[in-house]
């Protein structure tokens, strides 16, 4: 059809040969998208370059820490790295859920070979929510080049979505990801949050029931499960670590709070490659080492880090 | 359909192999074809609310056209004028009308079951129902010509382009265009997609970032500081700017690739001197409607000073309250005629005490480029605010709370990027005023090699950090 309108003796096709400019112009737009997409290209390269580094991905760490904002504050990769004497892969990201957690822990295995340990990051609130949020799939866009990580984007994304991110690059990243990037190539794993917890707008916060209750959904459960499975196929060993949460915010939540404690402590049971490393006692009543309900400011994170080092220590003498 | 979709771009792409394939005579019928599934993609209903207004005015201005009788033009003006008018005002401050009725009874102690209308604002009505309008009255005025053929005149109001968020433009510009052979130009296309990039570039990566903070913001006044509402008042000042002028930039980028010539709407404003050079550069296409239909018929200056100083404060306050049904909106207008009479009585006091010379110096234009920018600024507050409440909340906030700390926002890179941006804007404009970058088609002076690698830094830059967002600020009005 293009043929036919570009070679027609009328309209376009009379227009075009009448138009002394056409072929420079057509000369300029073709040499503009491919400068486009080679620059595309270069940044795009860059960018997954320096969120590997980030994110330990292809790195081939035998130690791996999958988690959200919790585990992202309240585990130090670097102090991890150095009293182990063994590579650790921080893959942590805001906000993800357990249907994310299981994506990253199947990226993992696909591109970390020597993949032994998986550090796991639970809390209480880890089921509460929908499961796979609508657009899950686009935290995982830079990665997309990767087939596996493609198959589960096509899946999930509209096709103009799909094809926009396959075909430019540069779309797949955000700022944070931008930024992630570069503390990749700096070297920077420092995920720090100064300050203390606000105790009084806590107290509120419980007295007029506006704090995130626990809303245990079945299906993430499942996940879940499914995740542990996947890794016990694979001959990883894992530890569900709980980064303390406040106490107030604990005891506000009630018997769900402990029932899904107990669970924890179930799956150590159910699964044989599975630990369940329990940090609440005795960190959940220092309010000093909070910098919000849920999140360790960097003294609290010193402390896990420290208590985790310890624990790991004895897990992996008494493997080897 | 937005500008910055996927849908719009293939939408472009189809009309414009068209439009050049066809015969002349078709390609108006192509226009309005398109431009009625493009309006019609957001609602299809409100399309025979567009349809209603242009055949009011068609048939209007006909009429106005055929009759010698001044009694029937005048009446037949008011007939248009009244059904596009009534049919904006039942739209879009039927409810305004209503919640102040009901206060007023409240207030006088008087118990009412009055309530409010369930209508939805159709988008760019108050857009097309000017433009319409402007016909009619051209026509009333004699000068245009009546438009014999409706499909020109119906495309004329719907033009996808500049249908839903302007330039507003005027039968006398646009209409005849319509007419005319276009012929396909390749410096058109390279022209109106360079437009095209900034635009887009100005919505997707400043206008939207920015927009995050400021709404995050403005949504609670109450908890933010007096500094962090001064930063989201000047994010707000570029974010609106990038936004409106932004979207005005898609759609003259749109219509020249078609080879249509659509009116400057902004002409770095910020950069302004003077209020009146301000609304001089600021939503050129509504300030000029606002100018020849209701300044200069009310009299403009060649009247008394009182009656003058009335018709400023009217112009402007109607000026708001097109804007939106919200005495936020109002005060904004009334605010503009302040300082629009106030710098009148400086100027007049420097005359008076010899000190013109100073107007000339570098230091007192940038001066009062600096003192425009913090009024135009302050003035924001109330085009912002969710009410006057909060409006003046954050107005008497920033004048006590200033020394107080500074909320960044989520995220400290996104701060930063947005303060890199900013300072990108700011450079380009300085260009753009000295005439080195290009702005509205002119010719910039910097090489060809440069311009390149401008927009493809720009396309670069609208892939990497661009923002979807849903909307248009300039969609609600």
């Amino acid at each position: 059809m293009l043929l036919y309108i570009f070679s027609s003796d009328m309209g376009f096709g009379k227009d075009i040969r009448a138009d002394k400019n056409f072929p420079r112009t057509v000369r300029i737009i073709v040499l503009f998208i491919f400068t486009f997409f080679l620059i595309d290209m270069i940044i795009g390269t860059i960018l997954t370059e320096g969120l590997d580094r980030y994110y330990g991905l292809g790195s081939n760490a035998p130690l791996a820490l999958v988690g959200h904002s919790q585990t992202m504050l309240g585990i130090d990769k670097v102090i991890l790295e150095k009293e182990l004497g063994l590579k650790v892969a921080k893959y942590t990201r805001e906000g993800v859920n357990v249907a994310d957690r299981q994506m990253m822990i199947k990226q993992l295995l696909s591109d970390n070979k020597e993949l032994t340990y998986v550090i796991y990051g639970v809390d209480s609130w880890l089921f509460t929510g929908e499961g796979l949020s609508k657009n899950s799939y686009a935290l995982f866009y830079p990665f997309m080049d990767d087939p596996v990580i493609r198959a589960y984007i096509k899946k999930h994304a509209s096709l103009s979505e799909f094809l926009t991110h396959r075909l430019v690059k540069t779309t797949r990243f955000n700022e944070q990801l931008i930024s992630g990037s570069f503390r990749g190539y700096l070297g920077n794993w420092s995920n720090l949050k100064y300050g203390h917890v606000n105790i009084q707008r806590l107290k509120e916060s419980i007295k007029n029931n506006t704090f995130r209750k626990i809303n245990t959904n079945s299906a993430n459960i499942n996940i879940f499960i499914n995740t542990l499975d996947v890794l016990k196929v694979s001959g990883v060993k894992v530890i569900l670590v709980y980064i303390p949460t406040i106490d107030l915010l604990n005891e506000a939540a009630g018997p769900e709070f402990d029932r899904s404690i107990q669970f924890f402590q179930s799956m150590e049971i159910k699964f044989d490659n599975v630990i369940f490393l329990n940090y609440l006692e005795p960190y959940a009543h220092n309010h000093n080492l909070f910098y919000d309900p849920i999140h360790l400011n960097p003294e609290g994170q010193l402390e896990i880090t420290y208590q985790l080092i310890k624990d790991l220590k004895k897990h992996f003498n008494a493997d080897y | 359909m937005l500008f910055n979709s996927w849908q719009y771009i293939f939408f472009f792409f189809i009309i414009f192999l068209t439009y050049f394939s066809l015969p002349y005579r078709y390609r108006s019928i192509l226009l309005l074809v398109g431009s009625y599934i493009f309006y019609m993609a957001w609602k299809w209903e409100f399309a025979f609310l567009m349809l209603a207004i242009t055949f009011v005015n068609y048939w209007s201005g006909y009429k106005i056209a055929r009759t010698n009788n001044k009694l029937h033009k005048k009446l037949w003006l008011a007939f248009a004028l009244m059904f596009s008018l009534g049919t904006l005002v039942y739209f879009k401050y039927a409810n305004f009308f209503i919640d102040n009725f009901i206060t007023l009874l409240q207030q006088l102690g008087i118990n009412n079951n009055i309530s409010y209308l369930h209508v939805i604002l159709p988008v760019g009505i108050s857009f097309y129902t000017f433009q319409a309008l402007s016909y009619s009255l051209d026509i009333y005025r004699n000068k245009t010509e009546v438009e014999n053929s409706p499909v020109n005149f119906a495309v004329y109001v719907a033009f996808f382009p500049q249908l839903v968020a302007g330039p507003i433009e005027r039968s006398t510009h646009l209409l005849k265009q319509f007419k005319e052979k276009h012929h396909f130009n390749s410096e058109n296309l390279i022209e109106g997609s360079k437009m095209f990039i900034w635009g887009l570039f100005k919505k997707v990566v400043i206008a939207d970032r920015l927009g995050i903070y400021v709404d995050n913001v403005y949504a609670s006044p109450n908890g933010h500081s007096g500094a962090t509402l001064a930063l989201a008042t000047f994010f707000f000042a570029i974010q609106i700017y990038c936004d409106f002028s932004g979207y005005s930039d898609m759609a003259i980028g749109s219509a020249r690739i078609l080879g249509f010539r659509i009116m400057q709407n902004f002409n770095l404003p910020y950069l302004a001197s003077s209020i009146s050079n301000f609304w001089k550069r600021w939503h050129i296409s509504l300030s000029t409607w606002f100018a020849d239909y209701l300044y200069i018929p009310l009299g403009g200056n060649r009247v008394s000073i009182y009656r003058w100083i009335f018709n400023i404060f009217f112009v402007f306050i109607v000026s708001g309250f097109w804007h939106g049904a919200n005495w936020t909106f109002i005060i904004w207008g009334a605010l503009h005629a302040f300082y629009y009479l106030v710098e009148y009585i400086g100027d007049q006091s420097l005359k008076q005490a010899s000190l013109q010379s100073l107007k000339n110096t570098s230091f007192y234009r940038l001066f009062k480029i600096a003192s425009v920018f913090l009024f135009v600024c302050y003035a924001w507050i109330f085009f912002r605010a969710e009410s006057t409440h909060d409006a003046f909340h954050i107005s008497e906030m920033i004048l006590t709370d200033l020394n107080s700390s500074v909320y960044l926002g989520a995220s400290t890179v996104s701060f930063v990027l947005s303060i890199a941006l900013i300072l990108f804007l700011f450079i380009v404009q300085i260009l753009q005023y000295n005439g080195i970058a290009s702005i509205y088609f002119s010719k910039p002076r910097v090489p060809a090699a440069l311009q390149f690698t401008y927009y493809v830094f720009l396309l670069t830059g609208i892939s990497l950090l661009g923002i979807s967002s849903n909307a248009f600020i300039y969609f609600q009005f």
